[in-house]
């Protein structure tokens, strides 16, 4: 028998405590790996955030976003000026037009004057008519605005009108925030900087008008095909449809022009930076730079408070187990300190009466760790989706406040691991890779290790502490 | 060869001071086999403890083969108990939940001995103290005390030492059985030069030692032996 196999048949020794020491120890470390793992999926959320919402910058003509008018349209030029900007990753130029169908632009008409240039707070379009009824009937604000886009006509007259839909020609497959379509039937235009009869509906503005993948519609009398369907999370980001940018400038008759040019920076940290060198570069006379999603900020900020208490979560059920463990190990000397008496008493070096109850603690965490992973398997998807939907909420708030150009809704794609009800092997295997390949391999290594370290203290102290006094005096006892 | 030189233990009990073992000095050559005998209390036990570097004298000292205890650091006290002493239990002091094989094996385990000579000499050992084979794999607290007793008795010839403490080796064993133990103690000092030191109330065992001793409230006298002559003895400590 051999000092390993010695501690392995010592840590059975009492099987009533060894499970119930494993079965407390696998709570404490299954939830340290679950906070740990919640931490990670938050961290992926924050900075999937970051990523669809704050590196992108919206340059617009100067004016254009106030009640001014604006100056000079953008052009190819000044896209290519923004592109050669430092840290600039991409540079998408983008023209929106205001489509409405003939009964609404009767009237609007009939509310008195003819549509005028975009609505408060518009950025300028051409309006041209569709064949298409918007998905989204104006409420309250919308019928304000809508009355406000006429002439000081008659207000009684002017009760009820839908939204104008927004139809905007990007030069690539991405939304006004300059994030990636998210298409849920059909496919892209293709070549986005080519003449396409082809267009992107919002799914439901096709529902509206009963449309699907490769029906037929028509804007200013041309017939526009339907290539797919994008999802955008929001009533009015789905009431939208998208075309190629040389056609929606021709449809526009400003051929050339761009009202939007959506600026994508490589990364965080230099948006500020990118931000005033691009409107240096430009001018402050003709374009103006902003930074979109300010109200994304809260949402960021908040899921970050979660990431910082997920983290504690994690150090303190971490040291709770090093607790326990300390603690159980303590008790254990003690109570076979007669034991290391005998050892001592017939020739056993003090190494091998440590060595014996090192292992015999590491028996216990490695049961107590393989429970926990078991544990953390189940637990975490649950975790980190409780974490995470209950400030979903205040994401997707945050981006309905935002308008269209919310982030879409729901969960990331690439999701959490171990989603409740998933098979545990699965479970399992989702808990290895999320915490493997999560950013901080080293959290995990630091936690499993502190452990490990303190499980060893917490057995190599006391035995070689008692292993000292003379073997005598502990053969005799208290 | 084992030395003792004015070898005093005492031991603070209140405001009392008790002294088991007061100034005790004798010799013994290699391959003696001794006996102590005494009444209860009367510090048999604490002076053997001493003798095994179990204990720590209060003043005094212990030499084996010339070399002191008394200045040895506490890896050589290991090392010495280890390899140069066998000690018998008043109590056994076995491993509670290892077999009886096992125990044995533990301090030839500490020695480094290899696995497959550890169990066969143990196997080996447990015949010779004639515990029956079958009880061999049982854990020690499944074994009566006799049974017990022989396991410690095999356990302490484990490593081959050059001295055996045995503190009442036959206390639990019937007449026979005690018998055959204390053969085996004396072949063991005859026939493999172990000096063999054993606590006993048993006349009959210490009849058949060469030297015989008497320990009466902390003191040693020497007793004339039947087996050998007392004059070969060194003169008994002064009363
Ligand atoms: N640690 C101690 N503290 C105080 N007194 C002790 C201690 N150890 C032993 N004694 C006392 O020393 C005396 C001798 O004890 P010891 O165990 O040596 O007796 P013994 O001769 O072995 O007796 P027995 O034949 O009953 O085993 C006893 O009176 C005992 O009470
Ligand atoms: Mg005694």
């Amino acid at each position: 028998m051999s000092v390993l196999a010695r501690s392995i048949g010592n840590a059975f020794r009492n099987k009533v405590r060894t499970a119930a020491v494993v079965a407390v120890l696998a709570v404490a470390i299954g939830l340290a790996l679950a906070m740990l793992v919640a931490n990670q999926a938050v961290a992926g959320k924050v900075s999937e955030l970051n990523a669809s919402v704050g590196t992108v910058l919206t340059v617009t003509p100067a004016g254009g976003q106030g009640f001014e008018g604006g100056g000079e349209p953008l052009t190819a030029d000044q896209a290519t000026t923004a592109a050669g900007v430092p840290n600039v990753s991409s540079v998408v130029g983008a023209t929106a037009l205001r489509l409405r169908n003939a009964e609404a632009a009767a009237a609007q008409a009939g509310a008195g004057g003819p549509a005028g240039q975009g609505g408060p707070g518009g950025q300028s379009a051409a309006t041209v008519t569709t064949s298409l009824t918007a998905a989204v009937d104006a409420g309250t604000l919308g019928t304000r605005n809508q009355a406000a886009t006429g002439t000081t006509g008659s207000p009684g007259a002017a009760t009820s009108f839908s939204l104008p839909i927004t139809a905007t020609g990007v030069g690539a497959e991405v939304d006004t925030t300059g994030k990636a379509l998210e298409l849920t039937a059909g496919s892209g235009l293709g070549d986005y900087s080519a003449a396409s009869s082809g267009a992107l509906l919002g799914t439901t503005l096709a529902e509206k008008n009963g449309l699907g993948v490769g029906s037929a519609f028509t804007i200013k009398d041309q017939s526009f095909t339907v290539a797919g369907l994008f999802d955008a999370g929001t009533a009015f980001g789905n009431n939208a449809l998208y075309l190629t940018l040389p056609t929606a400038q021709t449809l526009a008759e400003l051929p050339g022009e761009l009202s939007t040019l959506i600026v994508t920076v490589d990364s965080m940290d230099h948006v500020e930076s990118a931000k005033t060198a691009l409107q240096a570069a430009l001018g402050t006379d003709a374009a103006d730079v902003s930074q979109g999603q300010r109200n994304l900020e809260t949402a960021v900020s908040s899921l970050s408070s979660v990431k910082s208490i997920s983290f504690i979560a994690f150090v303190a059920a971490l040291a709770t187990a090093g607790l326990i463990i300390l603690l159980i190990m303590v008790m254990l000397v003690r109570e076979r300190r007669r034991e290391i008496g005998v050892l001592k008493a017939i020739g056993a070096r003090n190494r091998t009466i440590g060595l014996q109850f090192v292992l015999e603690a590491l028996v216990l965490v490695a049961l107590g760790s393989a429970a926990g992973a078991a544990v953390a398997s189940f637990a975490s998807g649950g975790i980190a989706s409780a974490l995470i939907s209950s400030n979903t909420t205040t994401a997707t708030g945050a981006a309905g406040a935002a308008g269209q150009r919310g982030i879409p809704g729901g969960m990331a794609p690439g999701g959490f691991p171990g989603a409740p009800g998933g098979n545990p092997l699965g479970g399992a295997g989702q808990l290895l890779t999320s915490v493997t390949a999560s950013a901080s391999p080293g959290v995990i290594g630091a936690g499993i290790a502190a452990v490990f370290g303190v499980a060893i203290i917490g057995a190599l102290v006391p035995a070689l502490l008692t292993a000292r006094i003379r073997p005598i005096e502990v053969l005799r006892g208290e | 060869m084992l030395e003792v030189k004015n070898l005093v233990r005492t031991f603070k009990s209140g405001d009392r001071t008790i002294k088991p073992v007061n100034d005790v000095s004798f010799k013994l050559a290699q391959g003696t086999l001794a006996s102590i005998v005494g009444k209860s209390g009367s510090g048999k036990s604490t002076l053997l403890s001493l003798l095994g570097a179990l204990d720590k004298p209060t003043s005094g000292d212990v030499l084996v083969n010339g070399v002191s205890l008394a200045g040895m650091p506490d890896s050589r006290l290991t090392d010495y108990r280890r390899q140069g002493i066998g000690f018998v239990f008043q109590q056994f002091n076995l491993v509670p939940n290892l077999s009886a094989v096992d125990n044995v094996m533990l301090p030839m385990e500490f020695a480094g001995m290899r696995k497959a000579a550890r169990l066969s000499r143990a196997r080996e050992l447990l015949e010779q103290v004639q515990l029956d084979p079958g009880k061999h794999a049982r854990r020690i607290n499944r074994l009566s005390g006799g049974e017990q007793q022989r396991v410690a008795i095999a356990r302490a010839m484990a490593n081959s030492p050059q001295l055996i403490l045995a503190d009442e080796p036959t206390g639990n064993l019937d007449e026979q059985t005690g018998e055959h133990i204390i053969e085996l103690l004396s072949s063991l000092s005859r026939d493999h030069n172990t000096t063999i030191l054993v606590v006993t109330h048993d006349r009959q065992l210490a009849n058949k030692t060469d030297r015989r001793f008497r320990l009466q409230q902390g003191r040693l006298t020497e007793e004339a032996s039947p087996a050998r002559p007392a004059a070969t003895a060194p003169a008994p400590a002064p009363a």
